[in-house]
């Protein structure tokens, strides 16, 4: 017997699960966001570095989070899956703080800040653009971006990763970030 | 206009989550004055995003979405409370940015003629070395480097140095080989300054006449 696994939501579909559970506290809804993005949040933990059971604790602690503050995802400010990476990136940060006693960080008081040009520009689709920008890039570069986001020492990583000095890292990393937001001004 | 922004790996690296608290905050303050900044942090959190959502997945323990759902009507915690700040006097119309809302803020110190600073801790890393600085017109900084990297954002007046000249939404980024002198503009400087490295003392500075 095989079973048919149903695609993975779109992007727009994401944000409009997302919007289901803060307009109407949606637990349908809600159960596909932790199906699709719990996994890939763990992941994320394990790859900066949290073992086995912190990664699951702070995973839990981001989907909390994803049910208590849909009411602040603007989907024409950030994709799902962009606003979702902010949350887990904090709980991360958040997680050495409380082991250590220490007050997490506050949550920041939005201002209203203007809608600028960029902003015009559907957040989700924004995301389908960096997709197709970070396929314009080298391996390496590519390479140098994700260690950037995925590792506790970033430049220590990228050195031994790609066998260079560390004090060429911060060109190389200059090189990636300018060829991806030459890909990247003019759309978004 | 904005014409110094932080370099793009420390804005990658703030968006990433790997840069320290204190330069962190800096460039919390930064973005919020600065649009272009803004744009590229927004470009380089997609990316995160992005990054995350094509990870192969980690399957979680059997329990976990159970676990979940039995919380999701317990209260959210409680909001830090907010920590005292001094008045200090700002210039009119000058408002501290957004971002300095949760830091305790410290009264003005003398440190010099001309040169008061007041110390920001920050309850979430509280050995953070970040503070405010007010130099009065035409004075003249001696910074004597520490040997770690230095963020460095203009709120309010100015200063130039070899480098270059700062005003409102500027933000200098030096390491330990820049030797400057900085020069406040003649209405003066208020500035948010943070150390790399924890607790040292503050800008071991001692004035010069004009
Ligand atoms: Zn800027």
């Amino acid at each position: 017997m095989s079973t048919l696994e149903t695609p993975p939501p779109d992007a727009a579909a994401l944000a409009a699960l997302i919007l289901r559970v803060s307009q109407k506290r949606d637990r349908t809804a809600y159960a596909a966001l932790f199906k699709h993005f719990a996994p890939r949040v763990k992941a994320y933990l394990r790859r900066v570095g949290l073992d086995g059971a912190e990664a699951e604790e702070v995973t839990q602690e981001v989907m909390l989070s994803l049910w208590r503050k849909a009411d602040s995802f603007d989907p024409a400010i950030a994709g799902a899956a962009t606003w979702i990476f902010a949350i887990t990136r904090n709980a991360r940060i958040d997680l050495a703080r409380r082991r250590r006693g220490l007050p997490t960080t506050p949550e920041p008081e939005e201002e209203g800040h203007s809608p600028s040009a960029e902003a015009l520009t559907l957040a989700y689709e924004r995301e389908a653009l960096v997709r197709a920008a970070l396929d314009t890039l080298s391996t390496e570069q590519q390479q140098i971006v994700r260690l950037s986001f995925f590792s506790e020492t970033p430049h220590v990583a990228i050195a031994d990763a790609l066998g260079l000095p560390l004090g060429t890292v911060k060109s190389r990393i200059r090189l990636g970030l300018a060829k991806l937001r030459a890909a990247l001004e003019d759309k978004t | 206009m904005i014409r110094h922004h932080p370099a793009p790996e420390t804005l990658l690296a703030h968006i990433a989550g790997t840069l320290e608290p204190g330069h962190a905050l800096i460039v919390t303050v930064h973005i919020e004055a600065c649009v272009n900044c803004r744009a590229e942090a927004a470009r380089l959190e997609a990316t995160g995003g992005v990054l995350l959502d094509e990870l192969d997945s980690e399957p979680l323990s059997t329990g976990a979405f159970a676990a979940v759902l039995a919380r999701l009507d317990e209260p959210a915690p409680p909001k830090p409370v907010r920590p005292r700040q001094a008045d200090l006097r700002l210039p009119p119309g000058l408002r501290l940015p957004a971002a300095l809302r949760g830091t305790a803020i410290g009264r003005w110190l003398w440190m010099g003629a001309g040169l008061r600073y007041s110390r920001v801790t920050l309850p979430w890393a509280p050995k953070e070395n970040v503070m405010l600085l007010r130099v009065e017109g035409g004075r003249r900084v001696l910074r004597h480097s520490h040997g770690g990297a230095e963020l460095t954002q203009v709120l309010w007046g100015g200063f130039h140095d070899i480098t270059g000249a700062y005003g409102p939404g500027d933000l200098q980024e030096a390491d330990e080989t820049i030797e400057h002198q900085p020069l406040a503009d003649p209405e003066g400087c208020l500035c948010l300054a943070a150390l790399e490295g924890g607790l040292r003392l503050p800008w071991i500075s001692r004035l010069m006449g004009k």
